[in-house]
């Protein structure tokens, strides 16, 4: 080794001595916690539970039914329409708990209502400046640790008040006391975190409905789903069960076409959770309450992720209005640029399809995709959501076809589990 | 392999297995950060943007022990596209001087003179060589994030320590 890399060497062990801030966690928390996961509302995602490991690909949506709640007041907005009912029925504990942070923010747990499936919790975080945000990671109390799913919440005009509604694992019927946890970014970009006490009457909670074994496997393309169980609370109806199925990770929502009708009716899909552990994936669907007159309950598969081999040519000729015919899907090819990079062509698709084994061919011979780039949803003029992504391929020739060999995408399937209500 | 076990958890949606990733190696990417946008603040919000690309496209990730290298090349990416956002190319020269609270070494004479040496080679040789000898990164990795051929981005180091050596040699020895 020579004088300069020598030297080279000794400047490397003083940068060395450069650490991250402490805030760069926080920072970073914050920043994870705010990027989108679906398309319609920004949903929040679902913490580790202890040896298991993860739950991911949530999604909800409300309904922003204009109820007007006399129990837990202000948050019509963010109710949906069966809690608002239950709201209306007071079937929600009012709180009323105040803290005031540090930087002279307000942070009020308004209320909350629970039973068996979930707590949701109402809060109002008042005189609050701009450009701050918190966030809420978990409830603990006696035999309690609760994490949080999903939230949403709002910005009045004046900007000084926010409104959210929070959902959370359920927590103990013998907890008597409740703390949130919460981390609030202040305005001069440093984090505190805190919490906040407030009683709990666990005789508030509200009686489960239904709670049975289903015990049924369903058969896809790549693999089985098990349904194990379903517990129908007031608020909302949960079905857990394991899934073991090669590429459920290749559509955002793999559970998105699985139909649950109460009385020949479907009940809303409110959401779908996965954690993967040790045992293999585990799934939790959350529909919507069910009636209150029950005859009939189904659960229906209709589709399920699956694969198709379809070893298709696209000419990069191909204009973008007129899309190409793949299986049955429509294919865009948009753009098809070469920058310093190599040659980027952007492609839109069907938002469930996933392409499987891309490359492209030119007078380069056959180059394999590199990466892709950029990826977002766009909604088409006839309302369709497609899933645009710029793919990068190493070549410095425009080539001359794009080559597909396979396609990940939602399946039919047509299984229909009848569940005993009687 | 933990980092393996940790992407595929990540690739799952886990944005706690995403930071844990991330914050094992904080301060190698906070470095990479700073070298290129010069000061804490900027540094951190490079890093923001880079962790919300990451899970964004780590699905797309194929091989999992390539993690590191991928994300620091997108962390790289990120600090450029600010950086050209602001049209305020900020190398590490003038970061010194805004950064005197981190660098416990800035007033020492060596320090100086490889800054000095380093204004002798050219903007890409510079990049290529700090990325090399100051945050260890290899080839591949280079290439990748400085959007070259590898061997481009070897000749860059070589060419550029060579020029320095001549005239650093010229000096000292002559």
């Amino acid at each position: 080794m020579d004088d300069i890399e020598k030297e080279l060497l000794e400047r490397k062990k003083q940068l060395d001595e450069i650490k991250a801030p402490d805030e760069l966690e926080g920072r970073l928390k914050l920043a994870l916690d705010a990027a989108p996961v679906t398309k319609k509302v920004m949903p929040k995602w679902v913490m580790t539970i202890v040896a298991l490991f993860f739950l991911s690909l949530v999604s909800y949506n409300y309904n922003g039914l204009a109820y007007y709640g006399k129990k837990i007041i202000g948050f019509d907005d963010l109710m949906g329409g069966t809690l608002a009912e239950l709201n209306e029925e007071g079937m929600g504990q009012t709180i009323g708990q105040q803290v005031v942070l540090e930087d002279g923010s307000q942070l009020t747990v308004d209320g909350i209502m629970t039973d068996a499936n979930q707590l949701i919790l109402y809060y109002t975080l008042s005189k609050v400046k701009d450009q701050e945000d918190i966030t809420f990671a978990k409830i603990t109390g006696f035999l309690t640790d609760s994490n949080r799913g999903a939230g949403t919440s709002m910005l009045n005009e004046e900007q000084s008040e926010i409104k959210g509604e929070l959902f959370f694992d359920p927590v103990s019927p013998f907890a008597k006391k409740l703390m949130l946890e919460f981390t609030k970014l202040t305005e001069g970009g440093a984090f505190m975190s805190g919490s906040i006490s407030f009683p709990y009457d666990p005789n508030k909670a509200m009686q489960t409905e239904i709670k049975q074994n289903i015990k049924k496997k369903v058969k896809v393309d790549k693999g089985k789903i098990n349904f194990k169980t379903i517990t129908a609370t007031p608020t909302v109806t949960m079905i857990k069960g394991t899934v073991d199925v090669e590429n459920l990770d290749r559509v955002q929502l793999p559970f998105d076409k699985v139909e649950l009708l109460a009385n020949g009716q479907s009940v809303e899909l409110l959401g779908s959770g996965i954690t993967s552990s040790l045992g293999g994936a585990k799934f939790e669907l959350r529909f919507s309450a069910l009636p209150k007159k029950l005859d009939s309950l189904e659960l229906v598969v209709n589709e399920f992720v699956g694969y198709t081999t379809v070893n298709e040519q696209i000419p990069l000729s191909t204009t973008a209005e007129q899309p190409f015919k793949m299986n049955g899907y429509d294919l865009w090819v948009k753009d098809a640029v070469k920058t310093d990079a190599g040659v980027e062509i952007t492609i839109a698709t069907d938002e469930d399809v996933l392409l499987d084994d891309v490359s492209v061919e030119g007078q380069d011979g056959i180059v394999p995709l590199e990466t892709t780039l950029r990826q977002n949803y766009e909604t088409t003029e006839n309302e369709k959501v497609v899933k645009v992504r710029t793919l990068l391929f190493a070549t410095d020739a425009l080539p001359d076809t794009l080559q597909i060999k396979g396609m990940h995408h939602m399946k039919a399937v047509g299984e229909k589990i009848e569940i005993p209500v009687k | 392999m933990k980092v393996v076990r940790l992407v595929k958890k990540a690739k799952k949606g886990s944005k706690e297995a995403l930071l844990q990733l991330i914050m094992d190696q904080r301060d190698d990417y906070y470095r990479l950060a700073l070298t290129y946008m010069g000061n804490e603040n900027d540094a951190m919000d490079a890093m923001e943007e880079m962790i919300v690309s990451l899970y964004m496209n780590i699905h797309q990730l194929k091989k999992e022990a390539a993690f590191y290298s991928w994300s620091k090349t997108i962390l790289v990416n990120s600090c450029k596209q600010m950086l050209k956002k602001r049209q305020n190319l900020v190398l590490v020269d003038e970061w010194d001087s805004e950064e005197s609270a981190h660098d416990p070494y800035l007033q020492s004479e060596q320090h100086m003179e490889i800054q000095e040496m380093l204004t002798i080679v050219n903007e890409h040789q510079k990049e290529a060589i700090q990325l090399k000898y100051f945050h260890d990164l290899d080839y591949e990795t280079i290439a990748e994030m400085t959007k070259v051929s590898v061997g481009t981005a070897k000749s860059r180091v070589f060419q550029g320590i060579k020029k320095i050596r001549k005239q650093y040699r010229g000096e000292v020895d002559g």
